[in-house]
């Protein structure tokens, strides 16, 4: 093979040499034979004159050469490309059949991988991202999501860290104001500390990034609103910012932008393509850590780029040893301290489900491959009086094969072909799906790396079906398949094993697949499924923020918020207002400390859920009061504060039901219990709801709200209304995001409905190419042994036997097939452990699903082949002889 | 169709040009003397059938060519026989055998 391949490319590369070496040949040639002639005693000219004549024209003798040469190259190839197009257009059914299924299978691994290229294996858009870690403190208990770090925390950590040679806090990306009172817009800002571009390796497009001297001192953003008269003057501008809000003006560096009513500079632009840590911002404010206040929640995060020479591991290691050093260990017990590499802690919780899927496509792929060659092998199989002929009439074995590897390699690259389109196609339906799922940086993108990769596994596809058929023909001597077919005799046991194991193997496969799908889709039902413990239906919500300058206190806001939900309750179709910092489900819920006044301290991690509500919230989205009361009117600002708590919270806590009047710590503030509500479910990924307080509205309060109005009738059509009367009370507040709270619910779900519906899309491609492959490999069998049931029903059996014969060897096959399949599902149960929620690894009804829709589509792909062996005339089968 | 009647007279001038070579490295006209040698002077082989036959056994994995002085001190295009071509000789030479065998029987009958 190789010398062969070696002699192509001498062929075609070095023409020219071989030309001039047989230049050099035939007029060797010529002088022998002139120098033999004249030894003979022929005068020279005479000899030279024989000689010419002997050789003949020199040019028409290098063409034949060239043409033996060629013919045993290149050209061969050539003919065999050509009779194979002959062949496909003649059985235009096999063509096609065979090209949409390796089509289906290599486009979905290219679209699959191309994402999984763009999330996993590009590089970030920093500069040397792999030195870049992310600080975290975490639950010592295994509780998932940690909080974020607390100003005190980062003190701590830079002051002693070794491993880092710089280091830089962020917040997440917030709401500003952006604009006069005409035309306000919201935008998004992030307050981070001036080092983190120089951090991330990020240098300004235009302009220049933050200096130390542009820290607004003694102002600090922290969770839910900001502290201190806010002194920030210099902001850096996003460059989709750039382009989007300011059309790209080349002269935007030191321009002025009015920002939450607070007029700032420009000092610079970033790089096209930055992505932000937490959140894409369009302008960031840089602050100062320095004088930040001890406050109730963490809510920094921290980045740092290694000194050379330093590993992850050892940056880890430092990281947990500062922590359990740390002067104030009675604190944050719960918590332990870690660094990860930045591209995991991007990544995140999209990891598995992508390895999932790239799995599922790598099975569709086998299972397509699995088709394709026992499409092929039946193939092979009709076609060996042709190919026995051939070799009768002296082609070579050898020849015959790559004959036969020529026709699956041609059918390989039409395949990949129509499967780039697919994928293309995919991914463009992918970006409108995932794109809030996947990590910001994710450019989702067929590029050449998948497109390489589709290729080769197109080659490698079209050799490895190519194989089998290929192999069966190279075995078959050509004698005793010419008096087979002459005597009409059955197809041997080796190629019927051959079909039942590939009928096997795809079932295997398929079972796999489908119980990891019906397992994902289980879960998913059960989280849709689950009590939500509030009434989204016509609920609508939007969110209002109130800049810190013109609503500086808790008064201000209360009142603020007051006015508004009395205009509002006068709109026809509102039956209740409420306000609250956000709606249930929307948004990662806020946390803070939270512990029982004199009761020693628990292992459970003290860190709940709150949420700031107006006194009708509960009764807008109709969350049950379960003991006394909820809020009203007395618990104004200056009367003892008060807590509302969900049930599940106070059953932890208070089981024998005495939890009113117990008094609690929360963030700051030291709060009585008055009221039980129901459970409600934050986290729409998990299908238990989360332990819950709540504060009413006048106590505590944030400037960025969400509003919920319960309407009768179609809640959108209020949707132009609630903007005219915020205006109506204040011109210059934007009202952003406006949905049903349905729709809401239904995308907080969006992350977990994507794997699935595309696992099941994956399930559902395999069932269908494994149902037409049992088809095609069991009608193969038919038509193969037509003529022996033919001889059978013509000696009596009956065609009942025949049946039973035929279904028998099908059973055998499929239950083979299913029990390796067991094994294929115990890995998938192992894989997707992490991912199911309320449903158990081995659940009777998904995998008892998936195995009946299997057996069901495999046998109805059976019966056809059945019925219509069962219907041989045995007439027409004995007169074929 | 001339195709199918050059490959039946190609069989038997392959195999007559690897016998040749059977017994060491000749040049071109070398082999074609030493046909015409051994099969007493019944196989004339012309250079248009002989160069395109030698290109195509080498192509084939069968010969070997290099460039060696010839015995009047010219230089001359030399076919060494492969450890495939060795093989294939054994290979078509049986064959041969076999047919003449058959020809010959039925001739006699």
């Amino acid at each position: 093979m190789t010398t062969r391949l070696f002699s192509l490319w001498r062929n075609l590369v070095h023409r020219n040499r071989l030309d001039r070496d047989l230049d050099e040949e035939l007029r060797a040639a010529f002088d022998l034979l002139v120098d033999e002639k004249v030894r003979g005693g022929m005068p020279p000219d005479d000899a030279r004159r024989a000689a010419r004549l002997e050789l003949g024209s020199l040019d028409s003798l290098k063409d034949e050469v060239r043409e033996a040469r060629a013919g045993a190259g290149v050209d061969t190839v050539l003919q065999d490309i050509r009779y194979c197009l002959r062949l496909f257009r003649r059985a235009p059914g096999f063509t096609a059949v065979a090209v949409v299924t390796l089509a289906l299978g290599i486009g979905a691994n290219a679209a699959i991988f191309g994402v999984v290229k763009s999330v996993l294996l590009d590089a970030l858009p920093y500069a040397d991202a792999d030195r870049l870690m992310r600080v975290y403190p975490y639950f010592l208990d295994g509780t998932p999501g940690g909080p974020l770090l607390f100003a005190r925390m980062v003190h701590t950590i830079a002051a002693r860290q070794q491993s880092f040679e710089s280091l830089a806090a962020f917040d997440s990306a917030r709401d500003a104001v952006l604009g006069g009172e005409d035309s306000p817009r919201i935008v998004t800002i992030a307050w981070v500390e001036p080092g983190l571009f120089q951090t991330l390796g990020v240098p300004a497009a235009l302009g220049r990034t933050f200096h130390d001297d542009d820290r607004a001192t003694g102002h600090v953003p922290v969770s839910g609103g900001e502290r201190g008269p806010d002194t920030a003057r210099a902001v850096v501008l996003a460059h989709e910012a750039w382009q989007g809000l300011f059309a790209g003006d080349a002269g935007i560096v030191g321009r002025d932008v009015r920002i939450n009513g607070i007029p700032r500079t420009v000092i610079g632009v970033l790089p096209r393509g930055f992505v932000g840590l937490r959140g894409q911002a369009d302008f960031y404010f840089a602050f100062d850590l320095g004088p930040a206040l001890p406050s109730g929640a963490g809510w920094l995060g921290l980045v740092g780029r290694l000194k050379p020479g330093t590993t992850h591991e050892a940056a880890r290691r430092e990281m947990a040893a500062i922590w359990a050093a740390r002067e104030y260990p009675k604190e944050f017990d719960s918590l332990g301290m870690t660094a990860t590499p930045l591209r995991d802690a991007m990544v995140g919780s999209t990891r598995t489900p992508l390895l999932v899927l790239l799995a599922s496509a790598a099975l569709v792929l086998l299972i397509a491959c699995a088709n394709l060659a026992g499409a092929l092998l039946s193939r092979g199989l009709s076609r060996r009086k042709e190919f026995a002929v051939r070799m009768a009439l002296g082609a070579g074995r050898r020849r015959l094969v790559r004959q036969l590897l020529t026709e699956s390699t041609v059918l390989a690259l039409a395949g990949g072909a129509a499967a780039l389109l697919l994928a293309q196609w995919m991914l463009s339906l992918m970006r409108g799906l995932a794109r809030p799922v996947l990590p910001a940086y994710a450019e989702l993108s067929l590029d050449p790396g998948a497109v390489l990769v589709t290729a080769v596994v197109a080659v490698c596809a079209g050799l490895a079906f190519g194989v089998v058929p290929a192999l069966s023909v190279a075995r078959s001597d050509a004698q005793g398949a010419l008096r087979d077919e002459a005597r009409g005799a059955s197809e041997g046991l080796r190629p019927r094993r051959l079909r039942g194991v590939l009928v096997a193997g795809q079932m295997a496969l398929c079972a796999s697949l489908l119980a990891g799908a019906g397992l994902l889709a289980r879960s998913l039902w059960e989280m849709a499924a689950a009590p939500l413990g509030f009434d989204p239906a016509g609920v609508l919500t939007a969110r209002v923020r109130l800049p810190t300058r013109d609503y500086p206190t808790l008064d201000v806001r209360t009142r603020f918020h007051e006015r508004l939900a009395e205009r509002l309750r006068l709109v026809p179709g509102v039956d209740a207002v409420a306000i609250a910092n956000k709606a249930p489900t929307v948004e990662d819920p806020r946390r803070d400390g939270f512990s029982i006044e004199g009761a020693p301290p628990t292992d459970a991690h003290p860190y709940v859920v709150y949420a700031s509500v107006s006194d009708d919230y509960f009764r807008t989205l109709r969350i049950p009061l379960r003991q006394g009361r909820t809020f009203d009117a007395s618990d104004h600002a200056g009367a003892p504060a008060t807590v509302v708590i969900s049930e599940n919270l106070a059953r932890r806590h208070w089981p024998a039901g005495e939890a009113l009047g117990a008094r609690i710590r929360l963030g700051g503030a030291l709060v009585t219990v008055v009221g039980v509500v129901g459970d409600v479910r934050n986290d729409l990924a998990r299908p238990d709801a989360e332990p819950m307080t709540y504060r009413s509205h006048r106590q505590e309060s944030t400037q960025r709200l969400c509003v919920l109005l319960r309407t009768h009738g179609d809640p959108l059509a209020l949707v132009r209304t609630l903007p005219r009367e915020v205006a109506a009370l204040d011109p210059s507040l934007p009202v952003q995001q406006a949905m049903t709270l349905d729709a809401a619910v239904g995308e907080g779900l969006a992350s977990r409905r994507i794997p699935v519906m595309l696992m099941t899309a994956f399930g559902a491609l395999a069932l269908l190419l494994a149902s037409v492959g049992v088809y095609a490999m069991f009608a193969g069998m038919a038509t193969a042994r037509e003529r022996e049931f033919g001889v059978r029903m013509a000696l009596g059996s009956r065609p009942r036997a025949i049946a039973g014969l035929m279904l028998r060897q099908g059973a055998g096959w499929m239950a083979a097939g299913l029990s390796g399949g067991a094994l294929g599902v115990v890995l998938v149960v192992r894989l997707l452990r992490g991912w199911l929620y309320g449903v158990p690894p081995f659940d009777p009804i998904a995998l008892g699903g998936a195995v009946a829709i299997l057996v069901g589509c495999a046998t109805a792909a059976l019966l056809i082949p059945v019925r219509r062996a069962t219907r041989v005339d045995p007439m027409v089968a004995l007169r074929a002889e | 169709m001339p195709g199918r009647r050059a490959a039946l007279l190609q069989g038997t001038l392959d195999l007559l040009i690897l016998k040749a070579l059977s017994a060491g490295a000749l040049h071109g006209l070398g082999v074609s003397r030493r046909i015409e040698q051994v099969t007493g002077g019944t196989f004339a082989v012309q250079p248009g059938s002989l160069f395109p036959a030698l290109h195509r056994l080498e192509e084939a994995g069968w010969l070997t060519s290099d460039w060696q002085p010839s015995e009047n001190n010219r230089r001359a295009k030399y076919y060494t026989l492969t450890k495939a071509g060795r093989r294939q000789l054994g290979e078509e030479a049986a064959q041969w055998n076999q047919i003449a065998l058959a020809i010959a029987r039925a001739l006699e009958a």
